[in-house]
């Protein structure tokens, strides 16, 4: 039942994109959310999509994989467009019953859809060229200004990791558990909510006891290999930068520039291009 | 390597508000000995106190009364925590709860990354450790897709990256099936036989132990037998007595010796029963 989530997994291949320190993706994949609302125009929609387009091609990842990741939140996308179409206030084009869609609610649903996909493509993107290792590492390294504040960021980073190692691990337990329940007679299809929820609970119960047994041994196992936090730690794979990361870092701050420029010239633009 | 002196150890027991609320001694009275080099072994049924033996030794349990010495090292100097868990690495009951990195190379640095090695020196290590339990080919996989017996291995390879003198195993092979099991046994014995490292094997499988030096065999927190295989396997009653299943050769043997068959007090293979009762039979025609 959750092998249908592709959604960002990591997708095993060979390109430029993959080879990338993972901090310059994690930053890129930041900056890129900021200049999708900062463009806000037609023409700087056209070069995010361009931008993100060339990308996804340095990826190596196939497009229908990435697609089909998309499947998983299409619903919510459309919800949040509907919202926007009926809910702002403007000129009337039709109605529907009580619900009247307005000229404006529909410019914003078109941005606000447009936005979104490609900032759940972006941050996929991320997540599919940057094995979770590499991905925590790069969490770490990026946050490690904050240890002035007391945040504790060495923990939080060996938190995310620990809970991806088990998180497979988990589902299939669930998986088990699930089957030897219904081999019992229980039924998770049934129509009935109450009755559903109240079936999860014989679930739900030796799930959490093998977590915390897992999470008990674990704890122990780590201390045996002398674990003492991160004070002193070395790693194995440090982050380093290279090359084709200024590269990198020198295109991406070209691209945020331009976006930066289109929105001070958008009232400029000619048609629909500064709508 | 190791020295026990009239270890106790006691559990407190809480109740749901979290008072002590009574003890259990798991450990009652055990004084013994390791030599460096040696292959031990350590028995008996559930609750007899073998783990728990086994985290005083890697100092995750410190004694209520008597001392352990590890390498001339009391295991309550705090200042030498980290050294003795080092030196005397550890290798758990169940291989999925032990492993920590998301892919085997990266677990296997685990431990050298945690001593605060230089880079080039973990890498040295990791190649090491997965050398020695033969999962060079499995390097990049991720632990989810390895058997029982792999990941049992993976885990040896994260301890001996750590370069420790002795190795604490602890019913590494309880969750494993056959094959499993004869890899990772094979993998202790290749370390003792080849890097000399000190092994002490805790199973309750008796099979497992008939290849090693000296053994133990615990009965509620006290060491109720010891001697070489040979001398604790002729002991079938009182093993019996422990809840100790004897392999079915070595029981056949007692039997037959009970019988009136001139046989050695233990036998502890099928070879070797054959070779008896073959030598036997020419004799008696
Ligand atoms: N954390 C604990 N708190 C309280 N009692 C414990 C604790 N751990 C172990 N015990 C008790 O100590 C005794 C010895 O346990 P131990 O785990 O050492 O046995 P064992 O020989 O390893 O058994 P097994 O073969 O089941 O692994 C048992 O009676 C057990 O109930
Ligand atoms: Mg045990």
């Amino acid at each position: 039942m959750f092998n249908s989530i592709t959604l960002g997994q990591y997708y095993q291949t060979d390109s430029v994109l993959h080879r990338l320190d993972p901090r310059i993706k994690v930053v890129a994949t930041f900056l890129y959310l900021v200049s999708l609302f900062v463009a806000n125009s037609v023409a700087g929609y056209l070069v995010s999509a361009l931008f993100l387009a060339a990308m996804i091609a340095l990826s190596n990842v196939p497009v229908r994989y990435i697609l089909r990741g998309m499947k998983t939140i299409a619903l919510l996308l459309v919800i949040t467009m509907l919202f926007n179409l009926f809910l702002t206030p403007g000129d009337v084009l039709f109605q529907l019953g009580p619900l009247k869609a307005s000229k404006e609610g529909l410019i914003l649903a078109c941005k606000m859809g447009v936005r979104l996909s490609m900032l759940i493509l972006g941050s996929s993107l991320m997540t599919l060229t940057t094995t979770p290792t590499r991905l925590t590492d790069a969490m770490e390294t990026l946050m490690r200004p904050l240890r002035r504040f007391r945040v504790p960021v060495h923990e939080i980073a060996m938190m995310m990791s620990i809970a991806l190692r088990f998180i497979p691990i988990l589902m299939e337990e669930t998986d088990k558990i699930m089957k030897a329940q219904i081999a019992r007679g229980a039924d998770f299809e049934d129509r009935n909510i109450m009755k559903r929820i109240r079936s999860m609970v014989p679930l739900l119960v030796p799930l959490f006891i093998s977590a915390f047994r897992r999470a008990n041994d674990l704890a122990l196992a780590m201390e045996a290999r002398c674990y003492r936090g991160g004070d002193g730690r070395t790693k194995m794979k440090p982050l380093k930068y290279e090359g084709r990361d200024h590269a990198a870092y020198a295109v991406l701050f070209g691209y945020l520039a331009l976006c930066i420029a289109l929105r001070f010239v958008k009232g400029m633009l000619p048609g629909f291009l500064g709508i | 390597m190791i020295r026990i002196r009239d270890l106790i150890h006691d559990f407190l027991l809480r109740d749901d508000e979290g008072n002590v609320n009574g003890t259990v001694r798991a450990i009652d009275d055990v004084s013994l000995d390791v030599a460096p080099g040696q292959f031990i072994a350590i028995l008996g049924h559930n609750g007899s106190g073998k783990s728990t033996l086994a985290k005083h030794l890697n100092a995750l349990l410190f004694p209520t009364e008597g001392e352990v010495w590890v390498d001339g090292m009391d295991t309550r100097q705090e200042d030498k925590l980290w050294e003795i868990r080092r030196r005397a690495g550890m290798v758990f009951q169940n291989p999925d709860n032990q492993i920590i990195g998301q892919i085997v190379e990266e677990d296997v640095g685990f431990g050298p990354e945690n001593m605060g090695l230089p880079t080039e020196k973990i890498w040295k290590r990791v190649d090491e450790g997965l050398d020695a339990v033969d999962m060079q080919k499995h390097r990049l996989k991720s632990p989810n897709r390895l058997s029982g017996g792999q990941k049992q291995r993976v885990s040896i390879a994260g301890v001996i990256a750590m370069h420790p003198h002795c190795i604490i195993l602890d019913e590494p092979t309880a969750m494993l099936d056959p094959s499993g099991r004869r890899e990772v046994l094979a993998a202790a014995h290749r370390l003792h036989d080849e890097e000399g490292i000190t092994i002490i094997l805790i199973t309750h499988y008796m099979e497992e132990v008939i290849g090693a030096d000296h053994i133990f065999v615990m009965d509620r927190g006290k060491v109720a037998m010891q001697g070489t295989p040979r001398e604790i396997f002729a002991q079938v009653e009182q093993l019996q007595a422990l809840g100790l299943t004897v392999p079915q050769v070595t029981l056949l043997g007692h039997m037959l010796r009970e019988q009136g068959l001139e046989l050695p007090e233990a036998v502890l293979t099928a070879d070797e029963l054959a070779e008896k009762l073959g030598a036997i039979y020419e004799h008696s025609h």
